[in-house]
């Protein structure tokens, strides 16, 4: 027995601090389990400490206290580590997500600058962007415990802007289709080749302009097309540019667009698929089909109402090349949309 | 030694008066732990969280004063009496302070949703008066479309402000204004771009 009251070890307040130490860097949340089960040892440490201190003065004995709140300390120092790993673990696996959603969302804004669409895939995009703002501003906060909803109402305008491009895109994702597309290529090549012609290919969704002579391809320009320029035109005002196999009908140096290359829409084709459509009732009874669809400058930015755009000194160069009678290939794709996604490298904005 | 065996009884009953007679203080415990369970449901959760955790510890203090002194013969409540009075005293005063947190809170997300909106109206103004032409309708167009998705997203913030999120609302506000500020910062950029060239 001592002759003096001993003192309460020093690791009781060490244990002390170290506990809010826990609780600051969310041992609750990222640990719950192990958390618990360092409360519930502080707990009996402290019943302990409590039944030492209930005894007089000189007759405390704090040792197996003392070595009590040493193994806790152990445990706590052992828990933060867990803690911060846990933290670390999941700010990586979150950053990676928003990585991943990033990527997304730059393919998907890539190709709504080329497609020239907007509503509805740049609202969801614009609102996806809002939310995976707010799930940096919580990464950086160290607030992973909030960042799952957040995460899901992004993936959610990710997916609704993906949804609303695929349904832009299904045409382009179609094999037959895109078969389609190439054969009528192939046979506009094969045909200048032949004949010893010129002829201009228009692919609508790569957004370029070939001009092809004696079978061969002389040079490659870049075009603009309206809003709705991806779909097939069927009638006046749907903004969109049509596909098939046309001729130039009238060469116009004086437009207000610059230059202007006329071509033969609507030919036979278009006539009898306009017919169809209207049978059908998909288009207005009173839509007419249109006309006046053009290669003409203004710039190929321009957006324009289903023609082809290009930038002045295109037109400078391609207008002297091609004659009344030269053939006009107009085709949605060479390559089906999902090869085209999977080869964009297109970084954030 | 008949006397001897009257004082030994009264000593006995006068300690064991003192022992038995310093009771539990089971009213200011309880009031101590209603005290802060009312400055938690007030909002000290989320508004005061290092605060109520503080008056957690002190709860905790207390009780192990309690605690000890009824393990001991001789019980000496007062020390946690004093503690536990304390407790009480601090949360009521931590509780009385939540009002106005929330409403800072608040403020403050009105503030962010009055600066979000204000941007949100400078970058549409700016893009009705944008040089629409050559080179820049799809791009006005886009921004126009950009702008939509973030006036839906800006209804957010008021299911946010409705819903007692004041943190979640001003965060919200603050990414739409600063979106809202790179369009403008486009739409300037383009008006001096077209400025500059005349």
């Amino acid at each position: 027995m001592a002759c003096h009251t001993p003192p309460v070890p020093p690791e009781v307040e060490k244990a002390k601090a170290q506990e809010n130490d826990l609780w600051r860097a969310g041992a609750p949340i990222y640990a719950a389990a192990e958390y618990a089960r360092y409360v519930d040892s502080l707990r009996s440490a402290r019943e302990k400490l409590i039944r030492q201190n209930a005894r007089l003065p000189w007759f405390r004995d704090y040792e197996e206290v003392r070595a009590d709140y040493i193994v806790i300390l152990a445990q706590g120092e052992s828990l933060i580590k867990n803690v911060q790993a846990e933290k670390r673990s999941q700010s990586q696996d979150s950053s990676q997500r928003l990585l991943r959603v990033e990527e997304r969302m730059g393919k998907i804004k890539a190709l709504t600058l080329m497609m020239n669409e907007h509503a509805p895939v740049r609202e969801n995009l614009a609102r996806a962007e809002v939310a995976f703002r707010e799930a940096q501003l919580l990464i950086r906060n160290e607030k992973y415990n909030e960042l799952a909803p957040k995460l899901d109402t992004l993936d959610k305008h990710v997916r609704q802007a993906e949804e609303a491009l695929s349904s832009i895109l299904a045409r382009y994702a179609d094999d037959a289709q895109v078969a389609r597309w190439r054969k009528l290529a192939q046979e506009t090549i094969a045909e200048s080749r032949r004949r010893g012609t010129t002829a201009v290919l228009v692919n609508k969704l790569a957004r370029t302009l070939t001009l092809i002579k004696k079978g061969k391809e002389v040079a490659v320009y870049e075009i603009g097309l309206g809003t709705y320029g991806l779909s097939d035109k069927i009638c006046a005002g749907d903004g969109a540019t049509p596909e098939g196999r046309y001729r130039i009908v009238k060469k116009n140096a004086q437009s207000r667009y610059y230059k202007a290359l006329l071509l033969d829409y609507p030919n036979e084709y278009d006539k009898r698929q306009f017919a169809l459509a209207k049978k059908q009732g998909s288009i207005p009874a009173r839509a007419s089909i249109g006309g006046l669809i053009e290669i003409h400058g203004g710039g190929k930015d321009s957006l324009t109402n289903g023609c082809v755009g290009v930038e002045n000194s295109v037109m400078d160069r391609i207008f002297p090349e091609i004659s009344v009678g030269t053939v006009v290939t107009i085709i949605g794709s060479l390559e089906s949309v999902d090869k085209v996604l999977a080869g964009l490298r297109i970084s954030g904005s | 030694m008949k006397k001897f065996s009257q004082f030994l009884i009264l000593g006995i009953f006068v300690i064991g008066l003192f022992s038995s007679c310093a009771k539990q203080p089971t009213q200011a415990i309880d009031t101590a732990k209603a005290a802060i369970e009312a400055a938690s449901t007030a909002g000290a959760n989320v508004y005061a969280a290092d605060e109520l955790k503080k008056l957690n510890d002190q709860m905790q203090a207390a009780m192990d004063e309690v605690n000890t002194q009824g393990k001991k013969f001789f019980k000496k409540f007062g020390p946690a009496k004093e503690m536990l009075a304390k407790v009480q005293a601090d949360a009521d005063a931590l509780k009385a302070t939540i009002p106005a947190k929330i409403e800072a809170a608040k403020n403050a997300a009105l503030q962010a949703q009055t600066e979000a909106r204000a941007a949100l109206d400078e970058a549409k103004a700016l893009l009705e008066k944008a040089p629409m032409g050559k080179g820049t309708k799809a791009d006005i167009m886009a921004m126009k479309a950009d702008l939509d998705g973030l006036e839906t997203s800006y209804a957010e913030i008021q299911t946010a402000i409705d819903g007692a999120d004041y943190f979640g609302a001003s965060a919200k506000a603050a990414t739409i204004k600063e979106k809202a500020t790179v369009v403008s910062d486009q739409v300037k950029a383009a008006i001096e771009k077209v400025t500059g060239k005349k």
